[in-house]
């Protein structure tokens, strides 16, 4: 397993965290993810052999926010 | 003639409306309004009604369609 932590841009309350931590969090591969408002960042916790630190961010690109992969 | 299509798409906030701004820009060949307040996209669009309603479930919210104004 390995962690990464993505840039997020563009969040502005709760229930955004909420949608990105409830939709990447089904992506196969995903073990936990944490999202943060305040430091616009995601920290995720997968599976090498289904994701990896592009594939996550750009399943968070594909959500509509920013993500860069230095968080 | 294109048509514009009316969505009821549950957003909160303008994290919301940001995120379905960015999903549709990215597709390039539509023009859109959304409506915060009433929770309304309009796309004036080629594209179907399927292919514009999952487009928009990318962001994560529920997505109804309303029907063409
Ligand atoms: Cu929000
Ligand atoms: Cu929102």
């Amino acid at each position: 397993l390995c962690s990464v932590s993505l840039g997020v841009e563009g969040m502005t309350c709760g229930s955004c965290v909420q949608s990105i931590e409830q939709r990447i969090g089904l992506l196969p591969g995903v073990i936990h993810i944490k999202v943060s408002l305040e430091l616009k960042n995601a920290t995720v916790l997968f599976d090498q052999s289904h994701q990896s630190p592009e594939s996550l961010s750009e399943a968070i690109e594909d959500m509509g926010f920013e993500s860069s992969l230095s968080a | 003639m294109t048509q514009k299509h009316g969505f009821e798409v549950a957003m909160t906030c303008e994290g919301c409306s940001g995120a379905v701004t960015r999903i549709l820009n990215k597709l390039g060949d539509v023009t859109f309004d959304i409506d915060l307040a009433n929770k309304m996209v309009w796309i004036e669009s080629e594209r179907d009604v399927e292919f514009l309603t999952e487009t928009l479930k990318k962001c994560g919210k529920e997505v109804k369609y309303i029907g063409t104004k």
